[in-house]
């Protein structure tokens, strides 16, 4: 079908771990698909086959009518963008630099970039408002900047299909919508097919005309957004008891997650917490299900606690993936530890990456800052660092704002009454 | 940055090159005229030399046969090694990769240490050096290989166990070498990098792979700047992955396996010099690379007139006495910023 991209029974995975099976669907030019489904559903997976970075088992993948996987790598590139989740430069080019990469489908291997395409590279810099730093390092750009200049070189690339990788996950709620409604317009105006991965259920209801709803890497339901959100799909898929309700001002659907059917009402308390590694994945949880607002930070990108955090919608302070926590994201965390009610510290493991997590609560405990900390595991078994960290440890827990809980449940009860 | 003047500074650059070459070729034991150096040089080129007389006699032989070829090696070398640099740091998405660091060096050493002890010629030795050193890099491409794949990490690791294991063995032959046969000083010599053998025969086998080498690292380098997107959206914009990182790692290593072959191992200009060429053009490997590869020309010939002025010491010895202080000044720049 021409403007279409269609997957039949598409089947593929890694080495002998399959990981998709029999996914089918359509997706029309001018049209918004949110692929949604639970961590090891097989959303990004997706994106690797239908862009050949791994091979598909079976099944077809075909646009306007031809195979994809036939196409040279090139002449696919100029068909589809691709929006990763994130993107790390180690060497200091400029945004126009990074931008024009996005022409690279377009040059033959001795062609300079002619007049067509810094024209293309312009457009895609003003329709993503970046051309005003082109000249800068993306070393110096935000995170929010970063991925507008990478929405742009996808763009550059004149694509007739964008496929967005969790694009947004790591942006402020700001930053999310600014990148959805670039691309949304950018997909009606020049008639573009967008596949976009989804964590956050919201941002879907809020941006597809239609949505795959993955499971286990098989496709549970497909439809519109109405027929797709549904509090039976969202508790067989998700295991998750869900509020759907629909917004009044724009009729998009909403869902907000809950552990009983009747929602708690909301506790006036900011709570912070310091995690990582998992420490803090059922904690977190059980904070925003017990009503609490809860912040988090600094944890990396790709800790098993940021899903969680990102899943419940947390603002959280985050860092590149294995890397040390830098100094602007240290005093970021001070900030908003220094907004909160309680801070609360789990028994993280304490490397040298996180180490200033450590100080941090060290800091605001020592500026009379009220810190609960969870130790069901001792100190030293978790420290990585050596003395140090254990010297700071010791005087953390000595002062008088600091209490130690042993359990989550300690935890919860001492919030509630509320008497540290 | 400096860019829309990227041709200016590789014009003045090749005009910088050329100035060094023949102020050097003037420096030495013989204090031979400015003048009389290019007198001598233009008369030894073809076409040219019917209008120019230049003097006979002793100052001609020691240009000729000593220092022009020493120099041209040591321009061949400093271009090699920085382009290898340059297309490693690339690969590896680092600015702390080395052309030796899949091995090159420590498998070329062992060949090198070998070649001494069984007291091999100046035309085995740089042959055994060379098999060695590309046999080191093939056994660490082939433990990089996962699932069809040249995966960076692997190779990372893969080099450097190999170039433990492989100086190891170096290490063994010269604590075994008995003291009088000189054989020690000879593979420290090695170790440390010289330019002293310069012969013009090296220069007519080094040449020709310097120009195929750089030539084919030059043709990948739009290829080499998307791939610092990271591979998976280098592949989404085009790029074939896998054949650029088998032409980059395989001709910047054998770049670097020749010049170890002819001039041991000059540390440094290969880790350096693309730092300091990042600084003045930037990160674009179009504009990088030729601008490093002059660089490390000139770099390299000034090491070794310091070299020659302070009794002909390993060139190595002053490109890392000169070249860590310049890094320890990058280092003092760039705190608290990773890149470059």
């Amino acid at each position: 079908m021409v403007g279409t991209l269609e997957v039949r029974e598409l089947t593929t995975g890694y080495g002998e771990n399959e990981v998709l099976k029999n996914i089918s669907f359509d997706l029309k030019n001018g049209e918004m698909l949110g692929v949604i489904g639970p961590n090891g559903s097989g959303k990004s997976t997706l994106i690797k086959a239908l862009t050949g970075v791994i091979p598909t088992w079976a099944g077809k993948i075909k646009y306007d009518g031809k195979n994809i996987e036939d196409l040279h790598r090139r002449e696919r590139a100029r068909k589809i963008g691709v929006v990763p989740q994130d993107t790390f430069i180690n060497f200091p080019f400029t945004s126009w630099e990074v931008v024009m990469m996005g022409r690279n489908p377009y040059l033959g291997r001795f062609e300079n970039p002619k007049q067509k395409d810094d024209l293309e590279v312009k457009e895609a810099m003003k329709a993503t408002k970046t051309l005003r730093f082109k000249d800068r390092s993306v070393r110096e750009l935000s995170g929010g900047e970063l991925q507008r200049v990478v929405v742009a070189r996808a763009l550059a690339q004149e694509p007739q299909l964008i496929f967005l990788d969790e694009a947004t996950s790591h942006l402020d709620i700001g930053h999310k919508l600014e990148i959805m409604n670039m691309v949304k317009d950018r997909a009606k105006t020049r008639e573009i097919g967008v596949l976009s991965i989804h964590h956050n259920l919201n941002l879907a209801a809020r941006y597809c005309d239609n949505i795959v709803l993955l499971d286990d890497g098989e496709v549970h339901a497909t439809g519109t957004p109405e027929e797709v959100l549904t509090r039976a799909h969202l508790r067989a898929v998700y295991g998750i008891e869900a509020e759907v309700d629909k917004n009044p001002r724009d009729g998009s659907l909403y869902v907000t997650p809950v552990k009983n059917i009747d929602i708690k009402k909301e506790k006036e308390l900011l709570v912070h917490v310091v995690c990582g590694g998992g420490s803090g994945r059922t904690i977190l949880k059980e904070l925003v299900d017990e009503g609490y607002e809860v912040t988090v930070g600094v944890l990396n990108v790709m800790d098993s606690d940021l899903d969680m955090a990102e899943f419940l919608d947390l603002n959280c302070v985050t860092e590149a993936p294995f890397s040390s926590i830098n100094d602007k994201n240290k005093k970021e965390n001070l900030r908003i530890m220094r907004d909160a009610d309680i801070i609360i510290s789990t028994d993280f493991a304490v490397g040298p990456g996180n180490l200033a997590n450590l100080e941090a609560l060290y800091q605001a405990a020592n500026a009379g800052k009220k810190v609960l900390l969870l130790e069901r595991k001792d100190f030293h078994e978790r420290n990585h660092v050596g003395i140090e960290a254990e010297r700071l440890y010791r005087d953390l827990v000595s002062q008088d704002t600091v209490e130690s809980v042993k359990d989550s449940d300690g935890l919860l009860n001492s919030l509630a009454e509320g008497n540290i | 940055m400096i860019k829309k003047n990227t041709g200016w500074i590789i014009a003045g650059l090749t005009v910088l090159l050329l100035i060094t070459a023949v102020y050097s070729a003037t420096v030495g034991t013989a204090d031979i005229p400015f003048k009389e150096v290019v007198l001598i040089t233009l008369n030894e080129l073809p076409l040219i030399n019917r209008y120019v007389t230049a003097p006979e006699g002793s100052s001609r032989t020691i240009v000729v046969l000593i220092r022009l070829p020493r120099i041209a090696l040591g321009i061949i070398a400093g271009i090699s090694l920085s382009v290898s640099g340059t297309s490693m740091q690339g690969i590896f998405k680092n600015p702390m990769a080395s052309p030796f660091i899949l091995g090159v060096s420590a498998g070329g050493g062992l060949g090198a240490a070998v070649g001494f002890y069984l007291g091999l010629s100046f035309f085995y030795l740089p042959l055994l050096a060379f098999s060695t050193a590309v046999s080191t890099v093939f056994l660490v491409f082939a433990l990089g290989r996962v699932r069809k794949k040249t995966d960076i990490a692997t190779l990372l690791l893969a080099g450097l166990a190999m170039n433990f294991l492989m100086s190891g063995l170096t290490s063994y032959i010269r604590y075994m070498s008995p003291p009088e046969k000189m054989v020690q000083m000879q593979i420290l010599s090695f170790m440390l990098g010289n330019l002293n053998e310069a012969a013009w025969n090296q220069i007519f086998i080094t040449l020709p792979i310097m120009i195929v080498g750089v030539g084919l690292v030059f043709a990948y380098s739009r290829d080499l700047n998307v791939i610092q997107m990271g591979e998976e959206s280098a592949l989404q914009l085009g790029v074939d992955v896998e054949r650029t990182k088998f032409v980059q790692l395989v001709t910047s290593s054998l770049l670097a396996a020749t010049m170890v072959a002819f001039t041991g191992i000059i540390g440094f200009v290969g880790l350096m010099i693309p730092h300091g060429a990042r600084l003045i053009v930037g990160p674009e490997h179009k504009r990088l690379i030729p601008t490093a590869a002059l660089m490390g020309g000139i770099f390299l010939i000034l090491c070794d007139t310091i070299s020659r002025v302070m009794g002909d010491i390993p060139v190595g010895i002053i490109t890392v006495l000169l070249g860590s202080p310049f890094f320890i000044y990058l280092l003092i720049r760039n705190r608290g910023d990773t890149g470059w």
